[in-house]
């Protein structure tokens, strides 16, 4: 693909003007070690709003959304989640780390998908969708079951629901694993590299329900991914990371046409992006 | 000495006449092995230091030392403190405590073989961590070593005449009860490494079977 093709957008950017972001992150630094892996970062997701992020190997793109998705902790600073904090919580004025119960609560905000869809390799693709929203959100079977149909029907797999995810392919499981992050209704959806564990046949499929979801604009969206043209129709907004820092965002024709940085202009370079002259 | 077969079937119903206490002692510790085990699995795996440090600690002592030693502790020495119990149950937890610690590896290793992203997932879909112990974590570990915990039972099952030991009536004390009746010891010993045999053999059929049948779901 080159810079110079013309790509439809779907859909214009969100109309966040007015509104408080749904996600926060300030001033987040993570080290593993001695290896400091984000820098003091501050990016703000708003509600239905889709931000692409793109960046080398090792940036801390994957960093970011486990520390959203509590699968890490953040080193320093803070991230807000539709008002709240999600790793403190305040105590007489105060803001003291938080326990298991509190970010059990603000967790319900945020759904994410793996790059290796980690399904439930025990239970049908319609106990993968059903278990959550009965045991964590306590939904009746029959709702839960009516709603479970209802998703893998958007998904395309309503005829998978009694199989086993081992006898999927990739792009099959991944489209499953959506539709079980979607039942949750979560307020920010993560996609960290969705298809690039996906055969090259796949990986169409799952940018298609991608796609498919993200007309709907009640839930805002973060996306690490190395398909540009991918990020380039979808995106709102992309944020390029490097050395654990953002080091440049804006809107896609903006930032994948003129890039500002030596750094962006190069990393587009190798995907054959020629940025100066799109 | 020759066999005598009319002999050896005067005794055999005097012989299974215990064996309900053979096999009881059997399920008894393989119960008390399997729950205890799994607390310990879940004791040495504590994030508290302290409390996995010393199960780390309790589980290679019992385990590196005689049941027979350890059925005898709780049978002679515990009394004392003023701790009774019948033989029956001595044994039962005795032989349970022993398996335990065997069967906590065997938990563990179990564990730790499900995916670190199965963690995550069940994470990122907010389950309590009991859920997703209950749910998740435990049924996806459980089912690989079903196998190793049948051989477990099998080995377990083979020790049960040690509780001889402790005054308890088991297949082999029964045979050698009605050996000293007659003085004739040849066929109620032998009819007791038969009924081990067959037992012993017939469950690891199973186990083998269940094995199979395990890799099929896969
Ligand atoms: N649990 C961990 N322990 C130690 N180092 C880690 C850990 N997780 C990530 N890292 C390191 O942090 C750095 C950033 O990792 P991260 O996964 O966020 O990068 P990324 O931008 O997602 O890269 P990629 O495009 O390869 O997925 C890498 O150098 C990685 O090796
Ligand atoms: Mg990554």
């Amino acid at each position: 693909m080159s810079g110079s093709e013309v790509i439809e957008r779907p859909d214009t950017e969100a109309p966040i003007e007015g509104k408080e972001p749904i996600v926060r992150f300030e001033k987040i630094s993570k080290s593993f070690g001695e290896l400091d892996v984000l820098k003091e970062v501050d990016l703000d997701l708003y509600p239905g709003e889709r931000v692409a992020i793109i960046g080398p190997s090792g940036s801390g793109k994957t960093t970011m959304a486990r520390l959203l998705m509590t699968l890490e902790e953040p080193t320093d600073g803070y991230i807000e989640v539709d008002g709240r904090q999600l790793w403190h919580k305040e105590v007489n004025g105060e803001l003291v780390k938080a326990n298991e119960k509190h970010l059990h609560e603000v967790r319900g905000d945020i759904g994410m998908v793996f790059q290796h869809f980690h399904l439930f390799p025990h239970m049908t693709v319609l106990k993968n969708l059903m278990e959550a929203p009965i045991k964590v959100k306590g939904q009746t079977k029959a709702k839960a079951r009516e709603e479970a149909l209802a998703m893998l029907e958007k998904v395309g797999m309503v005829d998978f629901a009694d199989q086993y995810p081992a006898r999927l392919s990739g792009g099959q499981q991944q489209r499953v694993a959506i539709a079980r992050a979607l039942v949750m209704h979560p307020k920010v959806m993560l996609f960290d590299e969705p298809t690039s564990a996906l055969d090259p046949e796949t990986v169409g499929e799952v940018l298609e329900v991608i796609k498919e979801i993200a007309k709907d604009r009640e839930m805002a969206m973060m996306l690490i991914t190395h398909e540009m043209s991918f990020a380039r129709d979808i995106a709102d907004r992309i944020a390029f990371f490097d050395e654990g820092k953002i080091q440049e965002q804006g809107p896609p024709a903006k930032l994948l046409n003129n890039p500002e940085t030596e750094r962006l202009g190069e990393f587009l370079n190798r995907f054959g992006i020629d940025g100066n002259h799109g | 000495m020759v066999w005598d077969w009319k002999y050896a079937l005067d005794i055999l119903p005097g012989l299974l006449e215990v064996a309900p206490v053979t096999i009881l002692a059997t399920l008894g510790a393989f119960a008390v092995a399997l729950i205890l085990g799994l607390g310990l699995a879940f004791a040495r795996r504590s994030t508290n230091r302290l409390l996995s440090g010393v199960t780390h600690a309790v589980v290679e002592f019992i385990r590196s030392t005689p049941p027979f030693v350890q059925l005898f502790f709780l049978f002679f020495v515990m009394p004392q403190f003023g701790v009774t119990m019948s033989a029956l149950m001595t044994g039962i937890l005795g032989l349970g405590i022993h398996y335990s610690t065997f069967l906590s590896e065997v938990y563990r290793a179990g564990i730790d073989s499900v995916e670190k992203g199965q963690w995550e997932a069940a994470t990122a879909l907010n389950f309590t961590p009991r859920q997703k112990w209950m749910r998740i974590i435990l049924p996806q570990a459980i089912r690989p070593i079903i196998p190793v915990m049948g051989n477990y039972l099998i080995t377990l099952f083979k020790e049960t005449p040690m509780l001889l030991g402790i005054t308890v009536v088991e297949m082999l004390s029964q045979a050698q009860i009605i050996g000293s009746q007659s003085f004739r010891y040849t066929e109620p010993v032998t009819l007791v490494g038969i009924f081990f045999l067959v037992l012993s053999y017939g469950a690891s059929l199973l186990v083998k079977r269940l094995e199979i049948r395990l890799n099929v779901h896969r």
